[in-house]
């Protein structure tokens, strides 16, 4: 050391100078691909993104219902704030699904965040940070969905295209792999999915001109097993919905930026992908452009794309397919449940993608029409160099990424929806590696708009309620055995709702607008309703109208008063 | 460590109250690199000269990802301290007036990371920092395409 300094020691762990307890119960060591598989005999815990591999984001949990609902309360309230200089300081957001194991939570944040949580008291009991490069291409926002737990382990990706696991007792990281190419223009939001020994996870980047793709790792080792690209090469099947000359498939979109679900017995699992590549410019990219904005049916030992269907041929509108596929069963055939982007609610048969139903689910759909037996009619699109075109749903979509629900109880689909239209402006540009790609000047309508929750039954397609609002939602539902529907306000307000009827019952201001995915548990017998609370992310592209809303980062958790 | 010079565009902007309150982060700082050791390992010194608000060097370059030992000076007459980049957790440093510190990081790929004080309004008078990881993303996570065009 040189003369006369003062030693100011070894830098430590942030961690270490607050509260954090620094370890948690060993809860996740018994975490198996049965318990997950079997997630719904076990309400008390959330143990999935989803809740449970069919997706319906629904928890037999029935203490609060809707006459204890009106006594709902805070039990307490996580919050993170920031600290020093942090990537996307303006879009980061809170959208994370919080996974609840015997007590203790899990739950990823914006910029690389990971903390295990007191599911009882709110108390850090580790925390996990990762670096993330500030000048990583984000399309939409700093933020992360969500984590997957198992044998021991937490998943969870990062925006620097990284797939971690941690220990569950402690937060240290147990393997990295890269997964994605940050100077390609891709990163990691998606929450990873767990079947069998495997961790799978898709990339984001799709309005950079990537190249979608899925991949699987080892859950213990972190050996990678597989990729499987959404957008083939030439010679690969689907091939031919590309231009065979050129490039433009190498930069197709097609990401899966949102978990897929999965059929156990059919051993199926079911990924959407994203927008092609670019997303307006179509001239670039002549044909269906397969397999962007498809359902795709991927085998989860090995990643063959099975079968497919596509809502959105030669998409020019941006609308992904990313969005859930919500497995359930009717009149003993085994469906799945899809909203897209473009307004139409699908109901596809899942064993083999045949079309049982198609029918809008927003009032206002002009960019085209869907027929009956799932023929596609564009009209309106973004055709001539400069020349703006409007249409609805603008690029948000009439359902953002944010989840429906679905009650086997009320056989019912609850679905956030959002009513904006845009004007897009074509604007052909050359591609080049980490630049957006996008191919058009977008500007959403920040007026005349609006949203709901909506009820539907899948039998018909019909609606059965509205609750309607002034602004659109834009954020997941939760659905519970106590026949009440969760869903988080732009504006700030929590609500529940009675699930046959649409009834507002119960309502609390949270500060800051909804973008996660709430979800629910109990402890020793006491329920309990978690909601990530942040607005942010592409507000500008799915409610540009609450641009200048209040940008907050706290968990809130709700019970009933103990007695 | 080899350094050089990033000259300021502006008269004052890379000094505490000229042009502005602070100095403008980064810009006007100097540029470092990180060397690295016959163990793998990254070296870098940064350090807190007397009086100029700055990181010197204000852009310190790591030739790649990986482990980077650090060694922090203070050499202002006020106290400063730094909070780090690192994968599992921020590292934090107190730097008392005429301190001499280290921090251990590991930083896994390409991008540029801050760092900063973070007392008093120490990032907004200019006490922000970066640190540059070149390289690319290892082979195998790379996309399965033809080389691209870049900017």
């Amino acid at each position: 050391m040189a003369a006369g300094y003062v030693d100011a020691g070894h830098a430590v762990r942030q961690s270490s100078l607050s509260g954090v307890v620094g370890k948690a119960p060993p809860v996740v060591r018994d975490v198996t691909y049965d318990r997950i598989r079997q997630a719904r005999s076990e309400p008390q815990n959330w143990l999935t993104y989803y809740g449970a591999y069919d997706g319906q984001r629904y928890s037999p949990l029935d203490q609060i219902d809707t006459e204890t609902v009106r006594r709902l309360t805070p039990a307490w309230v996580f919050q993170a704030g920031a600290s020093g200089v942090y990537t996307g300081p303006s879009t980061y957001a809170f959208e994370a699904a919080p996974l609840v194991v015997d007590g203790v939570m899990y739950v990823s944040g914006w910029d690389g965040w990971v903390w295990a949580l007191d599911g009882r008291t709110g108390q850090e009991l580790w925390r996990y940070k990762h670096a993330i490069p500030s000048d990583t291409g984000l399309c939409c926002g700093n933020v992360n969905r969500g984590v997957a737990v198992a044998n021991g382990k937490v998943f969870v990706v990062t925006l620097n295209a990284h797939v971690l696991a941690l220990d569950a007792e402690t937060g240290e990281c147990v393997w990295d792999m890269t997964y994605g190419d940050v100077r390609a223009g891709e990163s990691g939001t998606v929450a990873p999915l767990v079947v069998k020994d495997l961790v799978i996870v898709g990339s984001s980047g799709g309005e950079f001109g990537v190249r979608g793709h899925l991949d699987a790792f080892e859950i213990d080792t972190g050996r990678h097993a597989w990729r499987t690209y959404t957008v083939p090469k030439p010679g690969e099947p689907g091939s031919d919905t590309w231009p065979a000359d050129g490039e433009a498939w190498a930069r197709g979109g097609g990401n899966c930026w949102v978990t897929g679900t999965f059929d156990p017995e059919l051993n199926l699992m079911y990924w959407g992908t994203g927008n092609p590549s670019p997303d307006f410019d179509g001239a670039v990219r002549e044909g269906d452009n397969l397999f962007t904005d498809s359902l795709i049916a991927v085998d989860p030992d090995n990643g063959e794309i099975r079968w497919h269907y596509q809502y959105n041929p030669h998409d020019v509108w941006d609308y992904d397919s990313n969005m859930e596929h919500i497995l359930f069963d009717s009149d003993g055939r085994k469906l799945l449940a899809h909203f897209d982007k473009n307004g139409y609610f699908f109901v596809l048969d899942r064993t083999n993608g045949e079309l049982v139903r198609v029918t809008p689910f927003v009032d206002r759909i002009t960019w085209g029409e869907i027929d009956a037996n799932g023929k596609v009619t564009a009209k309106v699109y973004p055709d001539n160099e400069g020349e703006p075109v409007r249409f609805w749903p603008g690029p948000g979509g009439a359902k953002e990424w944010t989840h429906a629900a679905y009650s086997p109880r009320t056989q019912l689909f609850y679905v956030p929806v959002q009513d904006v239209g845009a004007e897009i402006t074509l604007r052909h540009r050359e591609f080049k590696e980490g630049i957006p790609y996008w191919g058009a000047g977008v500007v959403v309508d920040s007026k005349d708009m609006g949203g709901s929750v909506s009820a539907f039954d899948p039998s018909t397609g019909e609606e059965v309620w509205r609750w309607s609002n002034d602004v659109p939602m834009c954020a997941s539902v939760l659905a519970t055995g106590g026949d009440l529907v969760f869903a988080g306000e732009p504006t700030g307000e929590f609500n529940a709702f009675d699930a046959r009827t649409g009834e507002l019952l119960w309502q609390f201001q949270t500060g800051s607008g909804h973008h996660s995915s709430p979800t629910t548990y109990s402890i020793d017998g006491r329920q309990y309703i978690a909601v990530p609370v942040g607005w942010g992310s592409w507000v500008e592209g799915f409610l540009p109208g609450m641009f200048g809303a209040p940008h907050g980062d706290a968990l809130f958790v709700f019970a009933l008063p103990e007695e | 460590m080899n350094d050089m010079h990033a000259a300021a565009e502006l008269p004052g902007l890379d000094t505490p109250n000229r042009a502005t309150l602070g100095r403008l982060p980064v810009h006007g700082g100097r540029l470092g690199y990180a060397e690295e050791g016959p163990d793998g390992r990254l070296r870098a010194r940064v350090r807190i000269p007397l009086d100029e608000m700055v990181w010197d060097p204000a852009i310190l370059v790591m030739p790649h990802g990986g482990d980077l030992e650090l060694e922090l000076v203070n050499d202002d007459q006020n106290t400063h301290c730094a909070l780090l980049p690192s994968n599992g957790d921020h590292q934090f440093l107190w730097l008392p007036n005429h301190s001499r510190g280290t921090a251990s990081l590991n930083l896994d790929g390409p991008g540029c990371y801050w760092f900063s004080s973070i007392i008093g309004n120490d990032e907004g008078q200019g006490l922000i920092a970066a640190i540059v990881v070149m390289g690319e993303t290892p082979p195998e996570a790379r996309l399965d395409r033809p080389a691209q065009p870049r900017p």
